[in-house]
Order: C-alpha cells, then sequence, then structure tokens
C-alpha cells in the first residue's frame, strides 16, 4: 500500500476533526456541569434515581466501545503503516461493537419506561435520556462513519487521503467513547 | 481550499458580485435579527416562558407591543435574506460540479429553511397583531408555533449544514468550494441544533423553549454558523478580484 511510503504525520487526521471534538467536548462539558449542578441541588433526587439504573448495562457499554475503539485502532494502525490484506475486519468487528451498543442501549431505555421511569420523571431521568440520547445519535452517526471507513480500507491502495480519512473517522469514535466514559461515570457510577 | 483552487476557478465579476452579495445577506440577516429578534422583539432572551399561563403571555405581550410589532418587521427582513445566503453557498458549491448534485440539493434545504424561518416570523407578528382580541390560549400558540418551527425543525437546518459539509468533503482533493474546516464546522452545528428537538418534551427547564440547551444554545449557533460562511463567501469573492 502507497500508506507505507507516507510521512508518518505528527498529529493523525487533520485539524478540523480535532477543532470539532474540542467543540463537541465544549457542549458536552455543558451538559456534564448540568448533571452536577443537578447532583448538587437534589442530592437525594439524584441517589435514588441513580440506584434504580442497571450498572449492568452500562458497564456492558462501556465495554463494548472501548473494545470497539480498540478495534479501530488497530485497523487504522494497520492500513497507515500497510500492514495485512484484510484490515477490513477491524472495522466490521467495531461496527459490531456499535451496534450491540445501540441494541442494548434500546434495551435498556425500554426496561426503564417499562417501569414507569421516563425523561419527566425528574430532573435525574430528564437528563439520563436525553444526554444519553444525544450520545446516542454520535455512535449512530459513527456507526455510519465506520461503514464508511470499512469501505475506504478495502480499497486495493491507499493514499495519503485515504489514510487521513480514516484517522479522522478513528478520532470521531475515540470521542464517541470518550463521552461515553464521563457520562457513565457521571449518570451510573457518581 | 488552496492557491490552485482559486487559478482553477477563474470567475467574472458578475458572479462575484452576487457571492458577495450572498455573504454580505447573511451578515445583514444577523444584523436584523439582533435588532428584530434580540432588542426589540423578545424572541432571544426570550420575553415568554414555556411554562407561562396563556395570560401571562397576553400580560407580557400587550406590556412590550410596540416593540415586538416593529420588531416583526425586522425579523421577516432578516430570515428572507436567509435565501440569497444559502443561495451564494450553492453557486459557489456549483463552480466545483461538473455536473449539478450537491448545490441543487444544498438549494432544496435553502428554500426551505427559508421558508420555515419565514413562517416563524409571521407567527411571531400575529402573535401581536391583536392579542386582547384573540383567546389568550391562541397568542399562547402562536408562541409556541414559532419557537417549535424554529428550533423542532432540526432536519431541515441540521440537514441544511450537513449538505453544505458533505459537499466539502466529496469534493475533489484540494479542490474544495470551501476550506475543509467548514465541513466540519458544519457538522458541528448539527449536534448544537439537534437539543432543539427536545421542546416537545418540556415547558420548563434547560430543554424547554425558552431553556439554555434546546434554545439558546441552537439559536447562538445558527447565527454564528450564519456569520462564518457568510465571512467565508465574501472572502473568497475578494481573493478572486484580486
Amino acid at each position: 500500500m502507497s500508506g507505507t511510503s507516507r510521512p508518518r504525520a505528527q498529529v493523525p487526521g487533520e485539524i478540523g476533526i480535532w477543532a470539532f471534538v474540542a467543540g463537541d467536548l465544549l457542549v458536552f462539558s455543558v451538559f456534564f456541569i448540568l448533571i452536577a449542578f443537578g447532583q448538587k441541588e437534589m442530592t437525594d433526587v439524584f441517589s435514588t434515581s441513580r440506584e434504580s439504573l442497571n450498572l449492568y448495562f452500562g458497564l456492558c457499554n462501556t465495554l463494548l466501545l472501548l473494545t470497539g475503539s480498540w478495534f479501530v485502532a488497530i485497523g487504522v494502525e494497520r492500513c497507515r503503516d500497510g500492514q495485512g490484506s484484510d484490515n477490513a475486519r477491524w472495522f466490521k468487528l467495531a461496527i459490531g461493537c456499535g451496534l450491540a451498543f445501540v441494541l442494548n442501549k434500546i434495551f435498556e431505555w425500554e426496561a426503564k419506561i417499562g417501569a414507569g421511569f421516563t425523561p419527566l420523571t425528574n430532573d435525574f431521568f430528564m437528563y439520563f435520556f436525553i444526554f444519553t440520547g444525544i450520545h446516542l445519535l454520535h455512535v449512530v452517526v459513527g456507526v455510519v462513519v465506520l461503514i464508511f471507513l470499512l469501505k475506504v480500507s478495502q480499497r486495493p491502495t491507499l493514499n495519503s487521503r485515504d489514510i487521513r480519512t480514516l484517522e479522522s473517522g478513528g478520532i470521531f469514535w475515540h470521542l464517541v467513547d470518550l463521552l461515553w466514559i464521563m457520562l457513565f461515570a457521571l449518570l451510573y457510577l457518581l | 481550499m488552496d492557491s490552485n483552487t482559486q487559478s482553477s476557478h477563474k470567475s467574472d465579476g458578475f458572479f462575484r458580485s452576487a457571492l458577495a452579495f450572498g455573504g454580505y445577506s447573511g451578515y445583514a440577516a444577523i444584523i436584523l435579527f439582533i435588532i428584530g429578534g434580540v432588542w426589540l422583539g423578545g424572541m432571544l432572551p426570550p420575553l415568554l416562558n414555556a411554562s407561562d399561563s396563556p395570560a401571562q403571555v397576553v400580560a407580557k405581550v400587550s406590556d412590550n407591543l410596540f416593540a415586538i410589532q416593529i420588531g416583526s418587521i425586522f425579523l421577516i427582513a432578516s430570515f428572507a435574506l436567509f435565501g440569497s445566503f444559502g443561495a451564494g453557498m450553492a453557486m459557489q458549491v456549483r463552480r466545483y460540479e461538473t455536473t449539478p448534485g450537491w448545490s441543487y440539493i444544498q438549494l432544496i434545504f435553502t428554500a426551505a429553511g427559508t421558508t420555515l424561518a419565514l413562517i416563524v416570523a409571521f407567527a411571531w407578528a400575529l402573535m401581536v397583531f391583536r392579542p386582547e382580541t384573540y383567546h389568550p390560549s391562541i397568542v399562547l400558540m402562536w408562541a409556541d408555533l414559532a419557537y417549535f418551527i424554529a428550533l423542532f425543525s432540526v432536519p431541515v437546518f441540521g440537514g441544511w449544514c450537513v449538505m453544505v459539509a458533505l459537499s466539502i468533503f466529496f469534493a475533489e482533493e484540494g479542490n474544495e468550494p470551501f476550506p475543509r474546516w467548514a465541513g466540519y464546522l458544519n457538522l458541528w452545528m448539527v449536534l448544537l441544533f439537534a437539543p432543539g428537538q427536545m421542546i416537545m418534551f418540556f415547558k420548563e427547564g434547560p430543554f424547554a423553549w425558552h431553556g439554555l440547551i434546546a434554545m439558546y444554545l441552537p439559536f447562538i449557533a445558527f447565527f454564528i454558523w450564519i456569520g462564518v460562511m457568510s465571512h467565508l463567501m465574501i472572502k473568497i469573492a475578494k481573493e478572486e478580484s484580486e
């Protein structure tokens, strides 16, 4: 692959994706602050509501995203270094993790709504459904991005633009992972 | 976009004037909104509250009747300019296409976004047309309608940004209609608009139509987006005339 002859960039991807990451982190920081304020103002409501969450759903989703990120990192690295002949499989595995996350989240929401908890129940569940919903939107977009990366990785030769696309897409998936870890800590563990 | 782009897409003065017009339309839309929506109209920050009773809405509107009426005139002028602003971006994309594609899709989103924005201004104007005659719940409904059309239309305004982003990312390497960072900016905007759909579920708090996340964030992001894309259009027009 032509990727082997490409000089290693110091910063993966391109400046735009890093600006996007910074911007998204900025917005989610506001969300995190809102949860923290809620926790401070309504400690009892938040603690009681948190106890009704199933930690295993959250833990399972954390592991799925971390594993998915690992697959993406391997796939991007191998494409960049021109290693192997079937690098697409790493992206297929990551897509599988992403889809499993979506499925798991649907089951979790279904269980919560079935038990009578909705975004209107209290502020904790408002934040729970909306912020995990916005994150779920990120996951769905991330899966679409991974499908695109899968197609790119299947090209017979990869030029510098392809490598940049793979790196940028990978960075987005890692962002999805990072955001979830913060949400998991604030909503399930605090 | 690099210097090769500039040299390979020489434009005539007629086109450059139209592109700059698109950019200045965006600037004008921002200024008119600040006058009509922020200063006079009470749209942002919101004079009204999603949890206000119909009687409270009528009282607030009646107390600020003339200012909101004048503000509505500025608002509709601001929103009408979305058309030439969006057309400017589509024109710039069209120059980079052999066969028209993304530019047409952008035009459709421009038309839809402009139409929706105009309905926002109509609803805002009707809210202050004769609040003393309408049943109070109808006055409240005009306010609901204005904010719902502005904020709940994420697929239209967000879709518009996605189409601009895709036209950048799918362009030939080094031959993009706008800088690649603008593509990422457009995608980020979609995420900022997205919480607007939460207004369906809440009448209080940050996700109501007067709230920090569902209202301030999308509104401010939208006008920043207009400002940045307008700046790029004017910059391109100026650079190509040199």
